[in-house]
């Protein structure tokens, strides 16, 4: 590596280890002021944490990080901030009380005592003049995810970035937002930032960025790659690495049609629901999944996709409307008696809402069973353990035994478990909600399969995902929500336009 | 290395840093840390029949303490014991001294459902709180304390009140010799028995029964087991009523075993040691049984102290807080030690 | 009616100190239930103090210190070593309690209650007859309203406030923009420590000049929930505090008008039949303030 002042910022032999697990293993790249640089890899090879080491956030355990040519001390927000970098989180770092003005003001440098009115209409005129439309005495939780962003970025602007990180931006936007981020990021170049991308979509990178730095399982690869000499065919096969690259060829094809069965899974009719605490509510909303079918939802997060999941869960009060399953009207159920029908939940977040990450597997295994009977009936754990051993065994679980705690897995092998509770021989409807979230591609593959094999078993499944490509690859028919209405429904081949300009139809 | 050891050990630790912090206060107080240590060892193991008084001591703490386990395990932070205790021994009062003169085979369990029946109803408002309004229970619970003491002091001086008693603590009138399961000399095989099948009934419970791994799981994760299609109402309010319902029952023993009266204000500790020793047993039903005996063995010291070496009884009080001050704390320190261990072991 | 407001200011005063120290903790993000063992030791070290050294601003100061300490031991455990915030608490509290009782035992031999010859100045010994019937009352009631106006001040309306509200909302957050949450904490424990110190005083040797075991009687605690009622916000929780001294405040006028029609033992317990009318109401307005459970750090 050469060194020279045209690097706005070097590391030499990075290294960060949490506890045995190497996180980052002797990296060292240079980046070159005044561009734009992404940084891709897989979940998993290290993206986020060599983020958070330049913004001084983790401490590296070995290796030496200069900016400006100027030695940083590591682990140190301060001085990292003083350097001027600045970093953008992928979910935002702003406390959800507190107005933007607020959100401003306690990580900047100025002022002792404010009144509210002084403090917001200083603030107004900064995000004024950096074009982010807001209002500053908003408060933080009623904002949408790219106002949030773009305050954030305001408030790393403000406090003088010449050197800007972006983790993971175009996560929760848009494609339309999407642009106009990218857009706003070229000015920024312009004015003599550097921008660091971490990104996850290749087409994003080769679209916006200079040069790309490619990580694999906290290994840098290679780096830095001009932009102008690679596409996406070679990049992906760096980031995925030769061998594993070959296996999973063939395996991302869009889904081979199946004859889907006359019977309905699912039957909602004008269903209505009241707000729920996180979502909007559903107004008027019909929808069929036949059985044998594979129903895709897209839409931006927030728009109903969780209440619908709620609702077909009895989790949210329902104002009018039915849902049926499987022919037979449960709109009076509750959710065990819907799952003793056949309804089985893959839920958003794994770690929270499928998993209980403290408690041994067997126990989280059990209890989809265990609540199918009275409370405080007795239970043999010994064959239980038995039972669960098996099953995991079948579905490919890497453990060392059923005792262990469901937290010392890693995600895909957590979702293997999910899965293996939730897609049973009795699952008549299946809801897949974000089930590849997270995953590397290899799980991703697993689970597309698995959710293929249950189709062809004449399962219904409702599959919720904000990754269009995915969607696009496993659906059937893929449907839109938008402001908790259903308002566009489409059939293969999808034309991404279209579906995507359904998606964001109030923005326009 | 044996996960259950390094539990045990690093309870020990801890203990032991609690410890520690009590020298430093008994010194600065002026008393020699030694000398008092000295005597409460020998007052809570020691001397002739320590072990007794130790027993008498844990048994009643023994079962109040399963039922923090239950509720604690149940993700429900009920620090209400001490008054679930309280108003479980006047529920017990009030029947013994309604059935007054019936067969003791009649008013014996009749006490006993009574207490149970109070505990639980003490525990089910701050239940009812939590899980249809999500009131935090341990504010609503420690106020259930407070007036629990106050319910106690009132029965005693009024309803429940013995005229021939002194002026000094209103007590009720002292309960018949043939409704006693024990008395102040003498430790009682049948309370022994008692705490003992409650234990092993709790086990079950706890271990061998949907409602055990279920509650257990929702005390980690309620969000999951939501989404398994549980109400957690159910669930939590078995939770909340089983824990109440065992420290009523403590209520009772206590009331018709050493006590045989209410008195205001008895026992000011029984609910906050019970409270440590579910934390020291890390809330298992097991481990409580050993804790129970240390802390028994202190409870013990507590009166024995003043006594035979003119030393504070608030000594045992400190200790008690010291510990509690401590006992949940994590050492990266141990952790290291016992990885590094287990590193060379590996070698 | 005068009697009355001069009764509940007297009752409010401790209770609005000790209340501001947990609302600075649970802006930081720790619930502080050893509010109850810091108020009894400010209270009995101010009566140590003033028996042993004469001086008031002498007790003022050991109280503060021992407060301090408290509050030191706090930080440590919590933060250092991550141990439950409510059980590290009550603990606390037990220290509190027990400590104060073995110190009385110490230095007198006996843990019978601890009369001092005075008290905290009045306010009419230090301003002359300006204030009428008031000036019966501590100067550290009159000076209330004013450090209620700091608080707020400190913690709506400075960087500082917002930091230490960040550390205790969203850590992550204040930790990105390189503000340390742990030290943030520190910070808040010990102005905490310091208001628990002039609470305690107030509440021995204000109108009283006493000190009795346990004399506090769950005040701490009742501030907790004033703080959890007030929504953590300075002027919500004196309100909540006020609220709690009024119904005391009552629960004794009635006891004076109606006589032993009422069981007086019961109305003791008005405040606390309050307090918890006061946590399901915030509960009900709110949608619950849910404790840090972390069931995992107990068994993990």
């Amino acid at each position: 590596m050469v060194k020279s002042d045209n690097n706005i910022f070097e590391c030499n032999n990075i290294t960060v280890s949490f506890g045995s697990v190497h996180a980052l293993q002797n990296v060292s790249v240079a980046f070159e002021r005044g561009k734009i640089h992404a940084v891709v890899g897989q979940n998993g090879a290290g993206k986020t944490t060599f983020a958070r080491v330049v913004a001084g956030l983790i401490q590296p355990s070995t290796g030496k990080i200069l900016v400006n040519n100027k030695q940083m001390l590591g682990g140190d927000v301060k001085q990292a901030r003083a350097a001027g970098v600045e970093l953008v989180h992928q979910s935002f770092a702003l406390p959800p009380s507190f107005t933007v003005a607020e959100a401003m003001q306690f990580g900047a440098s100025n002022g002792k005592i404010y009144s509210r009115r002084g403090l917001e209409k200083f603030w107004q005129k900064h995000l004024d003049n950096l074009g982010v439309n807001v209002k500053s005495k908003q408060k933080i939780k009623d904002l949408p995810v790219e106002t949030l962003q773009a305050v954030e970025i305001a408030r790393a602007l403000i406090s003088d970035a010449k050197f800007l990180i972006l983790d993971e931006p175009t996560a929760v936007l848009s494609p339309e937002t999407t642009d106009k981020l990218f857009e706003r990021v070229r000015q920024l170049k312009q004015s003599g930032v550097t921008i660091i991308l971490v990104l996850h979509k290749l087409k994003e990178v080769l679209k916006i960025a200079d040069t790309v730095t490619v990580l694999r399982g906290g290994k840098l690869v290679q780096s830095p790659i001009s932009c102008e000499n690679i596409d996406v065919k070679k990049l992906s096969a760096m980031i995925i690495g030769e061998n594993a690259s070959q296996n999973l060829a063939n395996s991302n094809r869009a889904a081979p049609s199946v004859a889907i069965k006359p019977d309905t899974a699912l039957d909602i009719k004008q269903l209505s629901t009241i707000k729920d605490v996180e979502g909007a509510a559903l107004t008027d909303v019909n929808l069929t999944i036949a059985a044998g079918e594979i129903v895709g939802v897209a839409g931006i997060e927030g728009n109903g996709q969780r209440t619908l999941v709620r609702a077909i869960a009895d989790m949210v009060g329902i104002k009018s409307g039915e849902i049926y399953l499987n022919d037979q009207n449960m709109t009076q159920m509750s959710h065990l008696e819907r799952r003793s029908n056949g309804l089985r939940i893959i839920p958003f977040e794994r770690n929270v809402e499928g998993l209980s990450l403290s408690s041994p597997l067997w126990e989280n295994w059990s209890i989809r069973n265990y609540l199918q009977r009275p409370i405080f009936s007795l239970i043999k754990p010994k064959e239980d353990r038995k039972a669960c051993n098996t099953n995991l065994k079948k579905w490919n679980v890497h453990y060392s035994n059923v005792d262990q705690l469901a937290g010392s897995l890693s995600g895909g092998n957590a979702q293997k478990v999910i899965l293996s509770r939730e897609m049973d021989d009795e699952a008549k409807l299946i809801i897949a909600a974000q089930p590849t979230r997270g995953l590397d591609i290899g799980a991703t593959d697993f689970v597309w399969k698995s959710l293929r094999k249950a189709r062809d078993n004449g399962c219904g499944i409702l599959f919720i995902s904000s990754d269009l490509d995915e969607l696009f690859d496993i659906s059937d028919r893929v449907i839109v929500f938008l402001s908790g209405q259903l308002v566009g429904e489409f059939m293969p081949p999808f034309d991404i336009k279209k579906i995507g300009a359904a998606m964001i139809e109030a923005d326009l | 290395m044996n996960m259950q050891f390094i539990t045990i050990f690093r309870a020990l630790l801890f203990i032991l840093l609690a410890l520690a912090l009590c020298s430093v206060i008994f010194v600065i107080a002026g008393f020699s840390a030694v000398e008092l240590f000295e005597s409460i060892i020998d007052g809570a193991f020691l001397r002739n029949g320590a072990m007794k008084h130790a027993l008498r001591w844990a048994a009643p703490l023994f079962i109040t303490s399963i039922g923090v386990i239950i509720s604690f395990r149940a993700g429900y932070f009920n620090i209400g014991a001490q008054g679930q205790f309280y108003i479980g021994a006047i529920f017990a009062a009030f029947t013994a001294e309604w059935l007054n003169g019936a067969p003791a085979f009649v008013v014996i369990p009749a006490c006993f459902i009574a207490g149970a029946t109070g505990g639980a109803l003490w525990a089910l408002w701050p239940g009812l709180l939590r899980l249809k309004s999500g009131a935090d229970e341990v504010i609503t619970t420690l106020m259930g304390n407070f007036l629990a003491s106050l319910i106690l002091i009132y029965v005693t001086g009024g309803p429940l009140k013995d005229p021939s008693g002194s002026g000094q603590q209103a007590s009720s009138r002292p309960l018949d010799e043939a409704y006693r399961l024990g008395n102040s000399y003498e430790l009682s095989p049948t309370i022994i028995m008692i705490a003992l099948s409650l234990g092993l009934f709790m086990w079950v419970i706890a271990n061998r029964t949907t409602f055990g791994v279920v509650s257990g799981l929702a005390g980690r994760n309620a969000t999951m087991v939501e989404w398994q299609g549980t109400k957690l109402l159910r669930v939590g309010l078995a939770s909340f009523l089983i824990s109440g319902g065992l420290a009523g029952i403590a209520g009772t023993v206590e009331l018709m075993g050493p006590n045989g009266r209410l008195a205001a204000g008895f026992l000011p500790a029984h609910g906050f040691t019970a409270i440590l020793i579910a934390l020291v047993a890390n809330l298992s039903i097991a481990g409580a049984a050993i804790a129970a005996l240390f802390f028994g063995g202190l409870a013990s010291a507590a009166l024995y102290i003043p006594v035979m070496s003119g030393l504070p009884a608030s000594a045992i009080e400190i200790i008690n807080a010291a510990i509690a001050l401590f006992i949940t704390a994590k050492s990266k320190f141990l952790d290291k030690l016992f990885s590094l261990g287990r590193a060379k072991w590996k070698k | 009616m005068e009697e009355m407001i001069i009764a509940i200011l007297r009752s409010a005063t401790p209770l609005i100190y000790v209340t501001l120290a947990g609302v600075i903790a649970q802006r930081a993000g720790i619930w502080h239930l050893g509010l109850e063992g810091l108020m009894i030791v400010g209270a009995c070290s101010t009566i140590l103090g003033i028996v042993l050294t004469g001086s008031v601003f002498y007790a003022l100061l050991l109280a503060c210190l021992f407060c301090i300490l408290g509050s030191i031991i706090f930080w440590f455990v919590v933060e250092k070593l991550k141990a439950n915030q409510i059980i590290a608490g009550l603990g606390l509290t037990g220290l509190g309690l027990g400590g104060t009782t073995l110190a009385v035992e110490a230095i007198f031999g006996t843990p019978a209650a601890v009369n001092a010859k005075f008290g905290l100045p009045k306010i009419g010994y230090v301003f002359g007859d300006i204030f009428g019937a008031f000036n019966g009352l501590s100067i550290l009631v009159l000076l209330m309203p004013f450090v209620v106006f700091g608080m707020w001040l400190l913690i709506c309306r400075t960087r500082l406030g917002l930091q230490i509200t960040a550390s205790g909302e969203h850590p992550f957050a204040a930790r990105s923009v390189g503000v340390n949450p742990s030290r943030m904490r520190f910070i808040a424990l010990m102005i905490g420590g310091v208001l628990c110190a002039l609470g305690g005083a107030e509440l021995a040797a204000g109108s009283l000049q006493i000190f009795a075991q346990n004399m506090t009687a769950g005040r701490g605690f009742m501030s907790f929930a004033a703080v959890i009622f007030g929504a953590s916000h300075p002027i919500g929780a004196m309100l909540a505090a006020s609220f709690f001294a009024i119904v005391g405040a009552l629960g004794i006028r009635a006891q004076l008008v109606f006589g032993d029609d009422v069981p007086h033992d019961l109305l003791l317990g008005l405040p606390y039949i309050a307090t918890i009318f006061g946590i399901w109401l915030s509960a009900k307005l709110r949608g619950g303030a849910k404790a840090v459970s972390g069931f995992d750090e107990l068994r993990d």
